[in-house]
């Protein structure tokens, strides 16, 4: 399989070539185009409890499989915000991903939600986290509102956890809050942060999606209910 | 007239420079952004109130067009849609036409024609709402869309393109609007409605689509306190 972005950064597009049989699955409502020999399938995987663990989690409930019949297909896929995507390849011990950059990935690869903890979840940012892994050779595509960067975590490094879009699993991390007291970590606006340790990757995205939303959705005229 | 697309893929300028005198473009309102003073302006209904209403109800575009006539050579006229994003030009050849999807439309030269052709009981009863402007004439068409813009070349195997990311078309294509996958797909798949082409010509898509961009702002929009 083969996966090229294109239209980099603000308006990246996703260009998979998929072999006869091979499949790839992605995030609902990631299509744009396809050949017409692909075949899309829905499915709740892991069963109905994974199914609504994800709605938990902040994703779709359901993804949808491509799969390329009786000759090499085509699939474009994309995130529904202007930004950049990644692809990143399956590792020993896999990658965290914040919920909202998963687009697609190989077959092979199991995602399974972790939730953030209360914490995260009454601070109303989505901290939700899947993990990401496969046994043997596998590809996951990685979405983000704005450009991502790729940093690298020698020790400690702290993260605002609107800025997240995956890390390796061989990193330790902590969700808490940025300042020293509620307060003061209230009135930084840095709210929630995510604390790592240990050595690896970590992708970040450079705008913040919640933020984006507060800037913009305060303009919007009311909605009711 | 020659043309150029600039600050292309992100934010799209498209710079018109006249050769001669006498020399028109056709513009939806609002896309001007710059002109040399000596280029003329004229707002008019375009092909009669009958057609621009049909293009305004069914095509999403404008019942006044704006019609930039130069007045001498040299000079320039520059244009840009609203939505951040890119631009492209086909040149039309008099005999193939163009399909847009509404909005789509951003300036031609003034010899080629635009109406509105039914999207068809296809594209309507399913919800589609996928009505496309027919293009047809010779010259320059402009047309942009939110995103960046992905073109294929459909041959003898067709293409399969999710409705909301239609830009446009040409004319040697047919369409068929529905749904993939099976009754399972249809509810939980998340993916709308997909429009099957067949037969040989290029389709141009959008990479983002703003209705994306709008349910993703929609939940931080202020609650109406009643």
């Amino acid at each position: 399989m083969q996966i090229d972005v294109v239209y980099r950064p603000a308006h990246s597009l996703a260009k998979v070539t998929l072999p006869p049989g091979e499949s790839i699955v992605a995030e609902s409502g990631a299509m744009v185009g396809m050949s017409p020999n692909v075949q899309m399938q829905t499915q709740s995987q892991g069963g109905l409890m994974g199914g609504l663990k994800r709605m938990f989690g902040g994703e779709s409930f359901f993804r949808n499989t491509f799969t390329a019949q009786g000759g090499q297909g085509e699939v474009l896929l994309a995130h529904a915000l202007c930004g950049d995507m990644t692809v990143l390849e399956m590792t020993e011990l896999g990658y965290f991903v914040q919920s909202a950059s998963f687009i697609a990935s190989t077959p092979n690869v199991n995602i399974e939600t972790k939730l953030g903890g209360f914490r995260s979840f009454f601070a109303g940012e989505g901290v939700f986290v899947l993990k990401a892994t496969a046994q043997g050779p596998g590809r996951m595509l990685v979405g983000a509102f704005g450009g991502i960067e790729e940093l690298r975590c020698d020790g400690n490094l702290v993260i605002d956890t609107g800025h997240l879009v995956a890390w390796d699993a061989s990193l330790t991390y902590s969700v808490g809050k940025s300042g020293s007291g509620f307060i003061a970590s209230f009135l930084s606006g840095e709210g929630l942060v995510c604390h790592f340790s240990g050595q690896g990757r970590i992708w970040i995205q450079s705008r913040n999606p919640t933020a984006y939303g507060h800037a913009v959705g305060q303009l919007l005229p009311p909605r009711s209910g | 007239m020659h043309y150029e697309l600039l600050q292309k893929p992100d934010f799209t300028l498209i710079k018109v420079t006249f050769d001669q005198g006498g020399e028109q473009m056709l513009a939806e309102p609002s896309a001007m952004v710059a002109k040399d003073s000596g280029v003329e302006m004229k707002t008019a209904i375009q092909g009669g109130i009958l057609a621009a209403a049909k293009r305004k109800m069914l095509g999403g575009e404008s019942v006044f067009q704006n019609t930039f006539t130069a007045t001498a050579p040299g000079q320039r006229l520059y244009l840009a849609p609203g939505p951040e994003g890119d631009a492209e030009v086909i040149q039309c050849d008099g005999s193939t036409p163009i399909f847009l999807s509404s909005g789509a439309f951003l300036a031609s030269a003034p010899s080629v024609q635009l109406d509105t052709k039914w999207g068809g009981a296809k594209g309507f009863f399913s919800g589609a709402g996928l009505f496309l402007l027919k293009a047809i004439g010779t010259g320059p068409l402009f047309f942009c869309c939110y995103g960046g813009i992905h073109s294929v070349d459909i041959g003898g195997a067709g293409y399969i393109c999710d409705t909301s990311h239609i830009v446009g078309f040409t004319g040697g294509l047919t369409y068929n609007v529905n749904r993939i996958g099976g009754m399972k797909s249809l509810f939980f798949s998340g993916e709308g409605l997909v429009c099957h082409f067949n037969g040989h010509g290029r389709l141009w898509m959008s990479t983002r689509n703003p209705g994306g961009l709008a349910s993703f702002l929609h939940p931080f929009r202020r609650v109406q306190s009643s």
